[in-house]
């Protein structure tokens, strides 16, 4: 079924993004990709110089997942607005210890409708959204404004 | 430490193109996908791009943070606010978009600082910081302006 304006109501959910557990690699991906290559988020021994035990995930690379569930919902050409504030910090996974580190590295985005108005002659949906990992850890809360037909 | 003076200043304009192989790129990296045969294809096939209504490869949603890493932004920020990188952390995001980006457009960012101010009490360290706020516009080849970005940065 089509999203349109009319099948959308207040309340109604996102359908519940899961993401792959984030990797050292993905980190090296996203750094190539977006041209961010601050050296906390690929150099350990960098990390270990400013007080971290690990390189950690670019927030931006969690707003890009937040940002893939949403366009998994409802094509980018609809999207008016995306604002996200970052609340944690996300650990990738350990290869030599997978099996308890595969939960803090997966991001589940969840979003619920909260708004349906008009502006600029447009009617418009606002949805809150939240990033946590499995572990129950929030990374990332904020809100997306779509005009949908 | 965070100089009020710098209130309003405004960086000079870069000018980068969007390329065609990138937007896949990027599309692949947020989705944590190993190839580009995995991702939606409106991101590297221009048909299927114009059949779901573009006008032609589209950028996902926060592309437009490589807009400011590909023109040295964060080295622009750095040098220009005296940030320590060691300290600095990205505190909030927002894109209002205005338009679409496509593949082989010209953008041109013009960013400036449109806040500085004070948060906590320098007394409890660990409560305190100092917040930038840099206003971006992201502007095509046709002078119109695509995005408008709002990055809130913070150095505890």
């Amino acid at each position: 079924m089509n999203l349109t304006n009319d099948n959308v109501n207040i309340g109604d959910q996102m359908p519940v993004y899961t993401s792959a557990p984030i990797t050292r690699s993905h980190l090296v991906r996203y750094a190539g990709a977006s041209g961010d290559f601050n050296p906390l988020h690929h150099d350990e021994t960098f990390a270990r110089i400013i007080g971290m035990n690990n390189v950690i995930a670019h927030g931006m690379l969690i707003m890009g997942i937040a940002g893939e569930a949403i366009v998994s919902w409802t094509p980018h050409k609809y999207l008016r607005k995306f604002h996200s504030r970052f609340l944690g910090m996300t650990d990738p996974v350990d290869w030599n210890d997978a099996e308890n580190t595969k939960k803090r590295a997966t991001i589940v985005v969840t979003g619920k409708v909260v708004k349906k108005y008009e502006e600029n002659g447009e009617k418009r949906i606002r949805c809150n959204i939240v990033a946590k990992d499995l572990t129950g850890s929030r990374k990332l809360d904020g809100f997306f404004i779509v005009a949908l037909p | 430490m965070t100089d009020k003076s710098k209130i309003g200043m405004e960086f000079p304009p870069h000018t980068m193109v969007v390329e065609k192989a990138k937007i896949a790129e990027f599309a692949a990296a947020v989705a944590l996908k190993d190839s580009k045969e995995e991702i939606d294809p409106i991101y590297y096939d221009e048909e299927v791009a114009r059949k779901a209504g573009y006008k032609g490869i589209p950028v996902p949603p926060t592309f437009m943070t490589s807009c400011f890493f590909w023109t040295d932004g964060l080295m622009d920020v750095v040098k220009a606010l005296g940030f320590d990188l060691g300290k600095l952390l990205h505190s909030e995001e927002e894109y209002e978009y205005l338009g679409q980006i496509y593949a082989g457009d010209v953008i041109t960012r013009k960013m400036k600082v449109v806040e500085m101010y004070e948060r906590g009490q320098k007394e409890r360290p660990g409560r305190f910081a100092e917040v930038t706020v840099l206003e971006t516009q992201l502007i095509n080849q046709r002078g119109e302006v695509v995005t408008k970005v709002r990055s809130t940065m913070i150095e505890r």
